[in-house]
């Protein structure tokens, strides 16, 4: 009997997907997704996420984006830059630097294995269609970021997929341009993998200002070799609705893993990050540190799970979560998880949920400052500690522009 | 190096067998295995019970036939086959004793052995001691000294007897029995338990306690307990339990609620060592316990629990917060070994204004157990200035056990402030060095170690209890603690 649950008529949707390199993990894929509906707040990793309006139906619809529009949401000007509009990728035309390859998804057929234990991560495996293949050769240290623009419009809705590889010794930078204007219900999932050589290091800024409309799911899948530094920045600062599914596996001894995120909500605003890192093998670090401010009627849920599996003894991970509601209607949700199977670790988190302190605004205010002035800069020195980590002067500038505009700040750099 | 070393601790603790392992040979009435209709109208039957009860059983078992069992815990095991337990078993000898002598010799034997001499406890302590076996007072104790005060400490089925407009007005009214798959078992065929009521200003002057014991093999036990602290009240309710070494697999599926009124205050404190199973990970206690407490005006609730048995562990004494300026309080020590798999931990609902919650949660694996902290601190949107902290730390023992923390933390309110931190370590080799370069023996430095991880929850406990959970946390990590 043909399935009509509710996932199966949102799959409809989608064609098929084209790209050799998913076919090896379709079966999987395919068969987890037969045992599942559409996501509703009773499952558990959606919890906190209500996905009624995506569930009950959307009607697909892609017009075409020129590309001094798409130039128009690139952040950093001396980029190699990558576009992809609602769903159409336009590769970069000047010539690349030595050791860097660029090319379009469609005929890779070489493309690691990920997790099909997930609604969308599965589908995303049966039905991408665009993305690009980066990769940097062994030795090579890339001079300028590779940012690819996302941007969505109308009613599209699709999925994309990119597969990032960062040989040994090398080192790259990387923006990932989350932006989307005037959409209509729309729904986009990219899904990332990226995978570090030994000793490569490897960053990666993403900026996240999508519409007021759109569904926004981005996940990302790290392989991690040994001695190796990865760095993830996650800045969220507009969307409806966004999802950050990130895992990271560490696979080589002495790695590092920085995960940092910051997300600034107002409106009706929903970002849920689910961070994953899971430790393989002894002898490595990781550092986990989120921080929101939630505005008007805004939602933040925060589920960060560190993994430490029963080979990797002495691994230091540390995760930290922090919160500021400054309205009355604001919620957040976190849920800060270890799930430790060996013994020689040190493992902690933290959370906090708080306000600003008035006794500090009182005395900012007794030296002269309004109370608006004190507040944003109590507000700014709470997010400052991951402003910081940025590596991208470009993303910097226009993290704090955005902020600037959107809540009517006046930070300076 | 010379001495005690890690590996030998990790070894003893896997050698170390259950200390109360032994079965009392009292016939007991044990009604025919099953569950259906009938056999909630024989238990209810049997207990003589008034109606209204027999109703509000059946609606539960119609409830829980729709329900499924919860698989979201961090715990894996063969289900119970719930049509191959007996839902009833009692002494034989219902008679109530008049005096101490009149009490059957073994039954004696057996609170000897558990060391909870009655004699002792009666004349040293002044703990009064709502014997429960197989789910069915025996003794009772102090009963006139309590009813002076108009304090009311009996069985549930006396206070069903006696009481019954209370048990009707309160029962069920924090864990209703639509709450969870085990509250909804329990609803349909609890047999008995104990039950307490404050009056308004009384503050009960003894620990009031209840031993609760599982005997006969095959027999679930579900207890349901009830403590009412009226306006301005205060107790302190000790529960303690062990049970006999048996093979095939015993479920436990209790029920407490506690309702403290405007400025009362109810401490519930729990030592639990059932059975937790050979060093094989086989038999051993299910232990399904749905507790939960509603803190009126000024109300405070304080749970402290000493978790070192079960197979299973699947247990989180809440608190509701339902009162403005009320206070939700949970320690908590849960020590697990060889194969024993424990997901505990509380939830604190804020609703009133100004209320305050803390967490302590202090966990030890070893051997190649399971030890889970799963929280949740839920801040609702009219709890303004609410408070909470949550601290858990959890020690590992071997590299083969695991340690887990799930906290919950959800805030629709922005003056609340919320803090939660965790820890996952093992002992400590620095520390391990001071103790040892001041020439203390290794194996003493970890019972140090160990007992001051432990204290903050400890000293939570009633006198007479901490000496107990002190023993049990020793026989629990014996070779460790000293």
């Amino acid at each position: 009997m043909e399935n009509t649950n509710k996932l199966s008529l949102f799959e409809r949707n989608f064609q098929e997907t084209t790209i050799p390199g998913l076919s090896s993990m379709h079966a999987a894929a395919r068969a987890y997704l037969n045992t599942q509906d559409f996501p509703t707040t009773r499952v558990e990793r959606f919890k906190y996420t209500r996905l009624t309006k995506l569930a009950n139906g959307i009607t697909p619809d892609s017009t075409h984006i020129d590309l001094a529009h798409l130039k128009k949401h690139q952040i950093c000007a001396d980029a190699i830059a990558v576009f992809i509009g609602n769903g159409k990728l336009i590769l970069p035309t000047e010539e690349l630097p030595k050791g860097l390859h660029i090319e379009s998804i469609e005929n890779s057929d070489q493309l690691p294995q990920t997790n099909t234990k997930d609604v969308f991560a599965a589908m995303n495996v049966l039905y991408a269609h665009t993305g690009v293949r980066i990769s940097v050769e062994k030795n090579v240290v890339l001079e300028h970021p590779v940012e690819i623009v996302h941007v969505c419009s109308g009613a599209y809705a699709g999925y994309t997929r990119h597969a990032i590889s960062v040989a040994e010794n090398a080192q790259a930078k990387f923006v990932m341009t989350y932006a989307s204007d005037a959409c209509l219900d729309a729904f986009s999932h990219v899904h990332t993998t990226i995978e570090v050589g030994a000793n490569a290091h490897v960053s990666m800024e993403k900026v996240q200002l999508e519409s007021s409309a759109l569904f926004s799911f981005v996940d990302e899948e790290v392989f991690q070799g040994q001695q190796s530094v990865f760095q993830i920045n996650t800045m969220t600062l507009d969307g409806k609705l966004v999802r950050n599914d990130l895992h990271i596996q560490v696979q080589g001894e002495h790695a590092e893993t920085h995960l940092n995120g910051m997300y600034m909500l107002n409106g009706q605003q929903h970002v849920a990050n689910y961070t994953t890192v899971d430790h393989q093998v002894p002898n490595c670090e990781s550092h986990e540190l989120y921080k929101g401010i939630m505005d008007d009627k805004s939602v933040a849920v925060f589920n960060g799970k560190v993994f430490v599996r029963k080979d990797a003894q002495k691994t230091n991970a540390y995760q930290s979560n922090a919160n500021v509601l400054i309205s009355e209607d604001a919620s957040v949700n976190s849920k800060p998880e270890l799930e430790i199977y060996a013994d020689d670790v040190k493992c902690s988190h933290g959370s906090t949920t708080g306000q600003l302190d008035d006794d500090a605004i009182f005395y900012l205010r007794a030296r002269g400052l309004s109370e608006k002035s004190a507040k944003q800069l109590m507000l700014t020195a709470f997010m400052s500690d991951v402003l910081e980590k940025i590596s991208v002067p470009a993303v910097k500038a226009k993290v704090f522009k955005t902020i600037n505009e959107r809540f009517n700040w006046e930070l300076e750099l | 190096m010379a001495g005690y070393t890690e590996n030998e601790l990790a070894k003893d603790l896997e050698n170390q067998e259950y200390k109360f392992g032994f079965v009392t040979d009292i016939e007991t009435d044990t009604v025919p295995i099953g569950l259906n209709e009938d056999i909630i109208r024989l238990i209810s039957a049997k207990k003589n019970e008034p109606e209204w009860l027999l109703n509000y059983r059946l609606k539960a078992f119609g409830i829980w036939k729709e329900m499924t069992e919860p698989e979201w815990a961090h715990v894996h095991y063969q289900k119970p086959d719930f049509q191959a337990i007996a839902y009833y078993s009692a002494p034989k000898q219902t008679k109530k004793y008049e005096s101490w002598d009149d009490v059957d010799p073994e039954l004696k034997e057996t609170m000897k052995k558990l060391g909870i001499s009655m004699e002792e406890q009666q004349r040293l302590t002044g703990v009064a001691v709502d014997f429960v076996m197989d789910s069915v007072s025996v003794a009772t104790s102090f009963k006139e000294k309590l009813g002076e005060l108009g304090v009311i400490f009996c069985s549930f089925s006396d206070a069903v007897q006696n009481h019954p407009e209370l048990v009707q007005k309160y029962m069920g009214s924090v864990v209703p029995m639509t709450d969870n798959f085990y509250a909804a078992l329990n609803a349909a065929v609890f047999t008995d338990g104990s039950f307490c009521y404050i009056p308004k200003g009384v503050r009960c002057p003894m620990e009031l306690s209840t031993y609760f014991r599982i005997n006969a093999g095959g027999t679930g036990q579900f207890e349901r307990t009830l403590v009412v602290a009226d306006e301005g009240a205060y107790v302190s309710y000790l529960e303690g339990c062990t049970a006999p070494q048996r093979d095939e697999n015993q479920l436990h599926a209790a029920v407490v609620e506690l309702i403290a009124m405007d400025h009362a205050e109810i401490k519930y404190s729990t030592v639990q060592n059932w059975y937790p199973g050979d060093k094989e990970g086989k038999g051993g206690v299910f232990n399904f316990v749905t507790k939960r407490g509603m803190c009126e005006n000024h109300a405070k609730i304080s749970w402290t629990q000493v978790e070192t048995g079960s197979a299973v562990t699947w247990k989180y004494p809440s608190c509701i917060l339902k009162g403005d300026d009320s206070i939700g309080e949970f320690y908590s020590v849960a020590v697990t070994n060889n194969y024993q798999q424990a997901d505990t931990g509380t939830k604190m609902v804020h609703l009133g204004k100004n209320t305050k919650s803390t967490i302590i949660s202090k966990g030890i694996s070893a051997g190649k157990s399971q030890n889970s902290y799963r929280g949740l601190v839920q801040i609702n949107k009219s709890a303004q200035n609410a408070r909470n902290f949550s601290q858990c730390d959890s020690l590992l023992m071997t590299d083969e056990c695991g340690a887990h923390t799930f906290p919950y933390i959800e805030c629709k309110n922005p003056s609340a402030k919320i803090e939660h931190e965790a820890t996952t370590s093992k002992i400590g080799e620095d520390q391990l060095f001071y103790c040892m370069q001041r020439g203390i023996s290794e194996e003493k430095a970890i019972s140090l170690i160990v007992n001051g991880y432990c204290k903050e929850v400890l000293n939570q406990l009633p006198m007479e209890f901490a000496v107990e959970a002190q023993k049990l946390l020793a026989i629990s990590l014996e070779g460790s603690v000293g």
